[in-house]
């Protein structure tokens, strides 16, 4: 009984997202709605100069996640310490041994921990909370149902992890702090020169280049890791979903819904927390062998 | 742009229908790697377990971290095959 009435809440969570699909304009076009989800429009319009700083839907996701890892930060963590730990501080407490033990322990080194804990857990939480906010159908989209006389955007998932701008900025953070502790660490010469490893002088011409490519390869696979793990999960649930409009046949939900479930639990369950621990714990790992170099 | 990217059986372009086979077989190839890798880090990791029980919590983070980085193999391969979708 409990399991069939969980599986129907996670039937109810999923198929709104069917409600996104607005009518497809021509036929060729039938699968233009999923990648209308990640069109970005300007709520509201906000430039200075040359940049852009308007306020659109993965702002306001950005905006939600950063509020909801406060309170997850003051709710779980500022609890009172007692003999009998309760069940918030036992969760509180579970957050930071995997943020103590599992990510920061493993990459920085033990003079380090003190300085550069709170900005992988930080990161940890944040990014887990992002990525959690973009499976939960929220009221934030760019589309508009008409319920009563009252004007509501629909309900759709999307996670601001799913952009590439986010990624990359959370990527750029641990690229700077990177490279500033490993400079304010070891100085400069002696940092640079461990980015190159021992090698025949010969062969100097060629490594070089590619330690320099590494280094900024590094900012590449960290922030189009998460990025594409959110966008292809998100891309996943709502071509399955998308089917049944773009098919045109009923009969499909039998099979597509299902799917469609499996996917969002999967990714619900596994790849949110494990992106939002693979993103701070490889920060961490950069960080500490930048102030510790190999050799 | 890439609004005609997921149900391409309705293009009649011949190009577009080139570059969806393209998408496709690399997305293929890329997860086929990927999975040879991941099925190899749970494979490892079911054998590590199975002789020293006791060293499981300590591999687990070794393995989640083995898994995501094999893992986003085929995801660049998604983000390359769609930029060559849209730019090329």
């Amino acid at each position: 009984m409990k399991r069939l009435l969980s599986a129907l809440l996670l039937a109810a969570l999923v198929l709104p997202t069917s409600a996104l699909a607005a009518e497809p304009a021509t036929k060729e076009d039938k699968g233009a709605f999923i990648s209308e989800e990640w069109e970005l429009h300007e709520w509201v319009p906000i430039h200075l100069g040359p940049l852009n700083l308007s306020i659109n839907k993965a702002v306001a996701y950005l905006l939600l996640g950063a509020l909801c890892s406060c309170l997850i930060g003051i709710l779980l963590m500022r609890v009172k310490l007692g003999r009998g730990p309760t069940r918030r501080q036992a969760v509180g407490e579970t957050i930071y041994e995997v943020a103590q033990v599992q990510v920061a322990e493993q990459g920085l080194p033990t003079k380090a921990i003190g300085r550069w804990f709170p900005y992988v857990a930080t990161l940890m939480i944040f990014i887990w909370t992002v990525n959690m906010l973009g499976f939960i159908p929220l009221p934030l989209s760019d589309e508009k149902v008409t319920i009563a006389g009252v004007e509501l955007p629909t309900l759709a998932i999307f996670a601001a992890t799913s952009t590439l701008s986010v990624t990359l900025a959370l990527a750029l953070m641990t690229f700077v702090f990177t490279h500033v502790e490993g400079i304010r660490a070891n100085g400069a010469w002696r940092y640079f020169k461990s980015w190159i490893p021992e090698v025949p002088k010969v062969m100097l011409p060629l490594i070089i280049p590619l330690e320099i490519l590494g280094q900024f390869m590094r900012l590449i696979s960290l922030s189009v890791r998460l990025y594409a793990n959110m966008l292809a999960g998100h891309m996943l649930i709502l071509t399955f979903v998308g089917l049944i409009i773009v098919l045109e046949n009923v009969f499909l939900a039998i099979v597509a819904v299902p799917a469609a479930a499996l996917f969002y639990l999967f990714e619900v369950v596994i790849v949110v927390s494990i992106q939002a621990y693979i993103f701070a714990a490889l920060s961490a790992i950069y960080i500490g062998s930048a102030i510790e170099p190999e050799h | 742009m890439l609004s005609s990217f997921f149900f391409l059986a309705a293009a009649e372009d011949g190009a577009d229908a080139g570059k969806a086979i393209a998408l496709a077989l690399g997305i293929g190839l890329g997860s086929l790697g990927a999975g040879i890798g991941i099925g190899n880090i749970f494979g490892s990791m079911i054998q590590a377990v199975a002789r020293q029980p006791e060293l499981r919590g300590e591999l687990t983070g070794i393995q989640w971290l083995g898994f995501a980085l094999t893992e986003a193999v085929v995801f660049y391969g998604l983000i390359g095959g769609l930029l060559a979708y849209v730019l090329v």
